[in-house]
């Protein structure tokens, strides 16, 4: 029994299937509302929906200078672990599985797609792929400090002296003292999370690592056919999961006491983060240089988290 | 009998040696022989001492000679083997016996072959003896036979390039450290006139006074040069580089471990000086301080085995900062991740040796794409690669995450903001671990294959088969902690914390509490995290994946480049039009935006590396100044 | 007790310490290692003096009559201090023929242009 239910969970929802539609869903209304501030019409909502069962259609060419296991595989890995994230992230208040540390897991498995995209690069062999890749190494740095320190943060917040680091303690703080963005001393947190969030997702300004006028699109330039669809699922996913994250750490707390409602909510709300914070940049910025994106990082993003904390951790 | 293996294994070791260099030094077949039957046998016999002392809870205790204490006072010198003495006697065997069998075909185109295994025979004696004696002179004795044998192994192949300069900074800086360690050993002798560990740590149950304060300041500082924390770092980075790659994963697996043994006796069982929390800070900065400073300065490394040597130095600040915690729990990550470093790390010693045994360099400017022609060893490599990042569900990840869950329980117990910062740090340098083992990963086994290195081979298969035991190991010991925690760490915990089990042991019962010595209960560790039923779904969904991926489109398959021959540009990597030898990425210069923006860091810090032999004592000795002046104040 | 023989020993302490520390030439550097050495070595030895004590040698004589023992010197820093001098020329061997290997492959023995390894 309990098996069939973990099947369902990571399976259907809130796993693979459920995070798979509506990540492509997100990237979809990213899409519309790019174009529309950009005074085109853009195209539909279910382009993206299109355009991966399209890839799937495609042939998959493997260069001869590749390794072909890690090659085929690198874009497999970053699936699961993203389907397996969004199993500690309490959608409209039900978590699938929930332990004494999520947030840590949350972190320690974000940093796999990545790994799985670089690996992936790196295997094709190209000299196009080994800058991307290093680009991309290179964000996944900038953007672990912030992301760490505005963790801690909402930890103490949701949990006073001992640590909060479980995800339904912190959906549980927030219903019951209003939702974590309206502290007042968590606001530059925020501001320093979303911020993160379209440096993980890499969507302009802080799409250097996938540079298409640049390096060709950087590590995904050998790949083609189903392994590239799959890693075009992952981006979607990806921004599924960090606007999602984003919304149960800072506005979890609305509660309409029907299970199906708050999921609605959550989605809705998911939507709204995904258009302020990445759609909005990408119409209206260009894109960084790599040390800029690094000095930005660790100097602008990074001290509102660590504001943030400091006045968390002195009790305010 | 079975009180005797202890001193057997060293004795036979150190027998081995010298029958090595006298029967065995023309013939090759008996000078393998000899030398591996002394090392399984010594393997065996303190493989033989896991039950009673580890399952059991005994602690094995022999005096040379028979010299029992005489109304209460050690005359003898004492072998004592308790869990935590066995917990690094299991690594220190395991070590070097799979370094013996690397070094059967990884040597075997050197000279004076007799030497070598002879030095390797004296050193591995000498560590064995170091983590298991209780006489802190015959401690000493071991560490300088160490350190010489260390220093000729290092300059051993003195023909290439930097080894002599390497072998003279390590003795150098190594035997100053044994210096401070014989003066601090003279001055406890000089308080409590005993050299027998336990008496001294009953004896310093009432009090330290300046004398005993400034020995503990020079025998910890001795012992630190000894395990390589910053700034006694310098010697590390040079001596892994150039000695033969089976005496270098000796280096980071072994005789660094014995560093951190030395610190962990000294601190907790002898001095017991663990309980003030100003201590623990001293010991919790110098750990932060190593790990940042060892994995920037990996970062903008060129070579590939002086890379590993820095990622060593780093790592062991993992271990001295969840050890100065001073709790249960930081005592075990410090000791789980101690055990993982040695398996990884030999791990990716061993990969680095097998490809200059293949190619002839460890420049990672020079080499690349090496996955086709040395899949197993790129395997072992990735395996390594990700242990010490910590990704799950390697054995890194259990260890890192038991050292993040100690930090941050200290810092929510003792209300200090230091804690967190630390906790900080050591996430930040667990992401650069991560970008600097990509960057050797795409610099040497993926990219592209340079021309000289197109008819390179697999490693012979008695260079592998170390590798992939320790591979095994590596991936067990991530899946199985649990297993590993109650046979073995939480022993050795319990023995760091509870000094009395160990006086009483060596001087007869009821002589710690004479001395006023009290019991403490050691919970056992929780592990908090993952379901496992969600590894059973895992594979359901990875053969999904799998199936979308591989089976959802015909996929088609280049050809191996053969020279000569003309292939279907279908399957040729996109180039813009530019020729294939002109569009090369350097391997070493893969992150020249991350050190754009530290540029004024690295020029200080590759600044303060400058390789001259007087500077680096120079540091060991203001070094030694500053913990000198801390432990005088904090003791008080 | 003596309080000469201490101060003598740090000194000597230091001022090795000091010739590692600042002396660009090789030699010099092994030679305040040594120096180090017997600093310490000495050390060891004044802390086992008691005063007004003898050689820690029984006497045969005395063994046999049944004499008390004469009030000895601790005989335990005098094997200390032994095993130590042996170290410490094992030491300075090992440096010093590291030093002419150096001195015939890098065609000088100053410190500042051994360093082919740094950064």
């Amino acid at each position: 029994m309990i098996i069939l239910r973990s099947l369902f969970y990571i399976l259907i929802f809130p796993g693979a299937l459920f995070t798979a539609c509506f990540g492509l869903f997100l990237t979809g209304v990213d899409r519309k509302v790019v174009a529309r501030m950009q005074h085109r019409i853009g195209p539909p909502l279910r382009q993206p929906m299109y355009d991966f069962f399209k890839l799937l259609g495609k042939e998959t060419i493997i260069p001869h200078a590749a390794n072909k296991i890690a090659f085929l595989g690198a874009p497999i890995i970053g699936f699961v672990s993203l389907a397996l994230i969004m199993l500690f992230i309490p959608v409209g208040g039900l978590t699938a599985f929930s332990g004494n540390a999520d947030m840590i897991v949350i972190l320690y498995l974000i940093t796999i797609p990545g790994v799985a995209l670089i690996v992936g690069g790196s295997s094709s062999g190209s000299p196009y792929a080994g800058i991307g890749i290093s680009r991309e190494m290179v964000t996944m740095m900038a953007y672990e400090l912030p992301f760490v320190l505005v963790l801690l943060a909402v930890a103490r917040k949701a949990g006073g002296s001992e640590l909060a680091f479980s995800m339904e303690k912190v959906a549980e703080w927030q219903a019951a003292n209003g939702n974590m963005l309206f502290q007042w001393s968590m606001i530059p947190a925020a501001i320093a999370m979303l911020l993160v969030v379209p440096a993980e997702v890499g969507t302009q300004p802080f799409d250097v690592a996938e540079a298409e006028t640049e390096i060709c699109e950087g590590p995904l330039i050998e790949y083609s056919g189903s392994a590239l669809g799959m890693f075009k699922l992952n981006t979607a996913m990806k921004m599924f999961v960090m606007s999602g994250l984003f919304v149960s750490l800072f506005l979890g707390g609305i509660r309409t006491g029907f299970a199906v409602c708050d999921v609605i909510v959550f989605i809705l709300l998911c939507i709204v983060v995904t258009i302020i914070c990445m759609s909005t940049t990408h119409a209206v910025t260009a894109r960084l240089k790599i040390e800029h994106l690094f000095k930005f990082y660790w100097t602008f993003v990074a001290g509102m988290a660590l504001c943030s904390l400091i006045l968390v951790w002195c009790g305010l | 009998m079975i009180q005797h293996f202890p001193v057997l294994a060293v004795m036979l070791l150190f027998l081995g040696a010298f029958c090595v260099e006298i029967f065995g030094s023309n013939n090759a077949g008996i000078r393998n022989t000899i030398a591996m039957l002394a090392a399984t046998i010594a393997l065996v016999l303190i493989y033989a001492l896991i039950k009673p002392v580890m399952i059991d809870g005994e602690i094995i205790s022999s005096w040379m000679g028979n010299w029992a204490p005489v109304s209460g006072y050690a005359i003898g010198i004492g072998y004592e083997v308790d869990a935590l003495s066995l917990f690094f006697a299991l690594l220190v065997v395991t070590t070097f016996w799979l370094s013996g069998v690397y070094s059967m075909s990884y040597m075997a185109k050197d000279h004076h072959l007799g030497h070598y295994y002879t030095l390797y025979l004296m050193l591995s004696g000498s560590v064995l003896g170091l983590v298991m004696t209780g006489d802190v002179f015959n401690m000493f004795v071991m560490v300088e036979i160490m350190t010489f044998a260390s220093v000729a192994l290092t300059a051993f192949r003195n023909e290439n390039e930097g080894t002599l300069e390497a072998g003279f900074k390590y003795l150098v800086i190594g035997s100053m450290g044994s210096s401070f360690t014989l003066t601090g050993i003279a001055l406890i002798y000089g308080q409590c006139h005993t050299l027998n560990m336990a008496q001294i740590s009953a004896q310093l149950c009432t009090g330290m006074t300046p004398t005993t304060i400034m020995a503990f300041a020079l025998i910890v500082a001795g012992f630190g040069v000894k395990s390589y924390i910053v700034p006694f770092h310098t010697p590390a980075a040079d001596a892994y580089m150039v000695a033969p790659t089976s005496v270098s994963m000796i280096f980071s697996g072994m005789v660094n471990k014995a560093g951190v043994y030395g610190m962990i006796r000294v601190l907790y069982i002898i001095f017991r000086a663990m309980d003030k929390s100003s201590v623990q800070m001293l010991v919790v900065i110098f750990g932060a301080v190593t790990m940042f400073i060892g994995v920037t300065m990996a970062l903008a490394q060129h070579d590939f085995k002086r890379l590993l040597a820095f990622h060593s130095i780093s790592q062991i600040g993992y271990v001295i900062t969840a050890i100065g915690l001073g709790s249960a729990l930081g005592i075990t990550g410090g000791l789980f991740h101690a055990m993982n470093h040695t398996l990884f790390k030999g791990l990716l010693f061993l990969t680095a040796g097998a490809v200059l045994y293949a190619t002839g360099t460890t420049n990672l400017d020079k080499l690349g794409g090496l996955s086709k022609k040395m899949p197993k060893t790129c395997i072992c490599f990735l395996i390594g690669a990700f242990s010490i990042s910590g990704l799950p569900p390697f054995n890194g990840f259990v260890s890192k995450w038991l050292v993040y869950q100690a930090t941050y329980t200290k810092a929510v117990e003792s209300g200090n903001f230091v804690y967190a910062i630390v906790t900080v740090v050591a996430l930040i340098v667990s992401v650069m671990t991560l970008a600097s083992f990509i960057k050797v990963t795409q610099a040497v086994f993926f990219g592209q294959l340079p021309a000289e290195l197109k008819k390179t081979q697999e490693a012979p298969a008695s260079m592998l088969v170390p590798m992939y035991i320790m591979s095994a190991l590596c991936v067990l010991c991530g899946i199985f902690y649990p297993i590993v925690n109650k046979y073995l760490l939480h022993p050795a915990t319990e023995a760091t914390l509870n000094v009395t089990n160990y006086i009483d042991r060596m001087m007869g019962d009821g002589y710690a509490a004479m001395m006023g010595a009290q019991n403490i209960e050691v919970a056992p560790v929780q592990f908090s995290y993952w379901n496992p039923i969600v590894w059973l779904i895992l594979f359901v969904v990875i053969f999904i994946a799998a199936f979308i991926v591989i089976t959802g489109s015909k996929s088609s398959r280049g050809q191996i480049l053969n020279p000569g021959v003309k292939y279907d540009p279908k399957y040729a990597t996109f180039f813009s039009g530019e020729e294939e030898l002109f569009s090369q990425v350097g391997g070493s210069d893969l992150f020249w935006g991350f050190k754009t923006d530290w540029k004024g860091y690295y020029k200080v810090l590759e600044g303060l590396h400058s390789g001259i032999v007087t500077d680096y004592a120079g540091w060991t000795v203001m070094a030694t100044a500053i913990i000198t002046i801390c432990m005088f104040i904090f003791m008080r | 007790m003596i309080i000469v023989n201490y101060i003598a020993s740090i000194i000597l302490i230091v001022l090795g310490l000091y010739a590692v520390c600042t002396k660009k030439n090789l030699i010099k550097v092994v030679l305040g290692l040594g120096i180090v050495d017997y600093g310490v070595n000495m050390l060891i030895v004044s802390l086992g003096f008691n005063d007004g004590g003898t050689a820690p040698i029984y006497q045969m004589s005395d063994l046999l009559n049944g004499v008390a023992p004469h009030f000895f010197v601790d005989p335990v820093p005098q094997a200390l201090t032994l095993t130590s001098i042996v170290i410490g020329a094992c030491v300075d061997a090992m440096a010093l023929s590291l030093v002419i290997m150096i001195y015939r492959k890098y065609k000088s023995i100053n410190a500042d242009d051994v360093r082919r390894l740094h950064g």
